[in-house]
């Protein structure tokens, strides 16, 4: 019987690393990728597999040269499953996903898991967020990475982080430049916060140069500002913006938000860390410390599964213990440069986009609701996305974590029945 | 002729390789439809975990636009479709 396979989910920096030093230690690895091809958000390749004329980091260009090059140094020892959406593990212990190609939902069990799954982007609610034509910057980068074509027509950019004028040169350069960049945060205000930015020796680089583009293509880029409200208009949006004291507002066809990023741990289930078949999480989906940390974390927890099943000491993942600890001061840094006070949304403002609910009704809950009253009285949480997009926003509209929910349940996505009925379990069993 | 899919019965053109939720945009296609009284689906996160942009595939399972590769002959429609005759 051939050996059982370590399993992975997510075919980004974090889950490509895990596999190969998985399989560079001689073990089997299947990796599972929702996407048809691997690279996950960050090293999205062009559709036509032309060269990217987006303009990126050499860093990274080289980072994912390396992990290709060994992954497929390895290639007879990994089964790589593209198309294929992580669904949950279910009441037996097997861990489900669909062949979105044959529409088939497969079951197996591996002897670990690792799950890569990434980050989801944060954004604070305003009336209009739910509009079509609003797109996370996120979302759009990805886009734009693959297609090579900024959106057509005016495009504003508001929130907070470093992912604002990074894609805003990258538009720029691609030959759209947005109408302006609204930064929520004011770092001047934060000058300890900005100095070890610069002492951090992170991409400082990396910021000056879209700060050149931006200065270059006349892009304004406002601190202390932030979109207060979109409206439909004609075939874009109308949206209010506060910048500095002053109100004005802006037609586009384009909103782009986003307001960090945190973990997609949303229906992950993890078990006891001494349990039979361990899980651990990796790269953004564990913490939030970007691309460079992710292949750092992949390792880690890679190398963590082989101390388990006993190919290897633990001495390996802690020394990664260092870089990653860097990434993490280097992240907290850029939230205390970037930090700003939270307003309560207006009452109207939709919360939970999938079910239709408002902050009115979220304020309308009890103030130590449990997970499952929000959920089930409040109906936040319930729909398509399972939260995954409204619990982040009422973790931070609560100031407090969501209490956890009894064991994650399958399906993470939506899936078919008729998928489901055509299940197919692996010859392990 | 390039190939095609179809957003409510009109043909949209689309490049190899290309997602459905990068075709439609460059159709200018931004409004995905209404599930039923609330906001219109639309792409918005494009990593398949918002679920804002799933649509209807005549003959098959409804898919998350930004994740699922564009294919000629493709017939799509918004949500509330599902089952409806755009086939």
């Amino acid at each position: 019987m051939a050996e059982v396979p370590i399993l992975v989910v997510g075919g980004g920096p974090a889950g490509a690393s895990a596999a190969a030093t998985l399989v560079e230690a001689g073990l089997r690895v299947l990796l599972i990728e929702q996407r048809d091809r691997l690279g996950g958000a960050i090293h999205r390749q062009t559709a036509s597999g032309a060269e990217s004329p987006v303009w990126r980091p050499a860093r990274h260009r080289r980072n994912w040269a390396a992990l290709t090059a060994r992954l497929g140094a390895a290639a007879e020892r990994i089964d790589i499953r593209t198309q294929t959406v992580f669904l949950g593990v279910d009441g037996e212990g097997r861990f489900l996903f669909e062949d979105r190609r044959s529409e088939r939902v497969l079951a197996r069990r591996p002897r670990a898991a690792i799950i890569a799954v990434g980050a989801i982007e944060t954004i604070r609610p305003f009336p209009g967020w739910e509009l079509p034509g609003v797109m996370t910057v996120g979302g759009a980068q990805v886009l734009l990475k693959e297609t090579g074509r900024p959106p057509a027509g005016p495009v504003l950019i508001a929130g907070s982080g470093p992912l604002l004028p990074a894609l805003a040169a990258q538009l720029a350069r691609a030959g759209n430049p947005p109408v302006a960049v609204l930064e929520r945060g004011r770092p001047w205000r934060a000058p300890g916060a900005l100095a070890r930015l610069i002492l951090s020796g992170g991409p400082t680089g990396e910021a000056a140069s879209y700060a050149a583009v931006l200065a270059a293509h006349r892009v304004p880029y406002r601190c202390g500002a932030s979109a207060l409200r979109a409206e439909p208009d004609g075939d874009g949006l109308k949206v209010a913006c506060r910048i500095g004291t002053s109100e004005q507002s802006l037609h586009v066809r384009h909103l782009l938000i986003h307001d960090g990023i945190v973990p997609n741990r949303t229906g992950i289930p993890l078990p006891a860390p001494e349990a039979a078949v361990p899980v651990l999480q990796a790269g953004d989906g564990r913490e939030a410390l970007g691309a460079d940390a992710a292949i750092l974390d992949g390792r880690r927890a890679a190398l963590q599964v082989l101390a388990r099943l006993g190919h290897a000491s633990t001495a390996g993942a802690a020394s990664l213990e260092r870089p990653l600890q860097r990434a993490r001061d280097f992240q907290a840094a850029l939230a205390e440069a970037l930090h700003s006070a939270r307003v309560a949304p207006s009452p109207e403002t939709l919360i939970c986009r999938c079910e239709g609910r408002s902050y009115a009704d979220l304020a309308a809950l009890a103030e130590d609701a449990s997970a499952r009253e929000i959920r089930l009285m409040g109906r936040f949480g319930l729909g398509a996305c399972q939260g995954r997009l409204c619990g982040p926003m009422i973790e931070a509209l609560r100031a407090q974590p969501l209490p956890a929910t009894s064991s994650p349940r399958w399906p993470l996505r939506p899936v078919s029945v008729a998928a489901l009925a055509r299940l197919t379990a692996d010859e392990t069993e | 002729m390039s190939s095609h899919l179809f957003w409510n019965g009109v043909p949209i053109a689309f490049e190899p390789g290309e997602t459905i939720a990068a075709a439609l945009l460059r159709a200018g296609i931004v409004d995905l439809g209404r599930p039923d009284d609330g906001p219109g689906g639309r792409v918005f996160c494009g990593i398949g975990a918002c679920q804002g942009c799933v649509v209807t595939v005549a003959g098959a399972a409804p898919v998350e636009a930004c994740l699922t590769p564009a294919r000629d002959g493709l017939r799509l429609g918004p949500l509330p479709w599902i089952g409806a005759d755009h086939g």
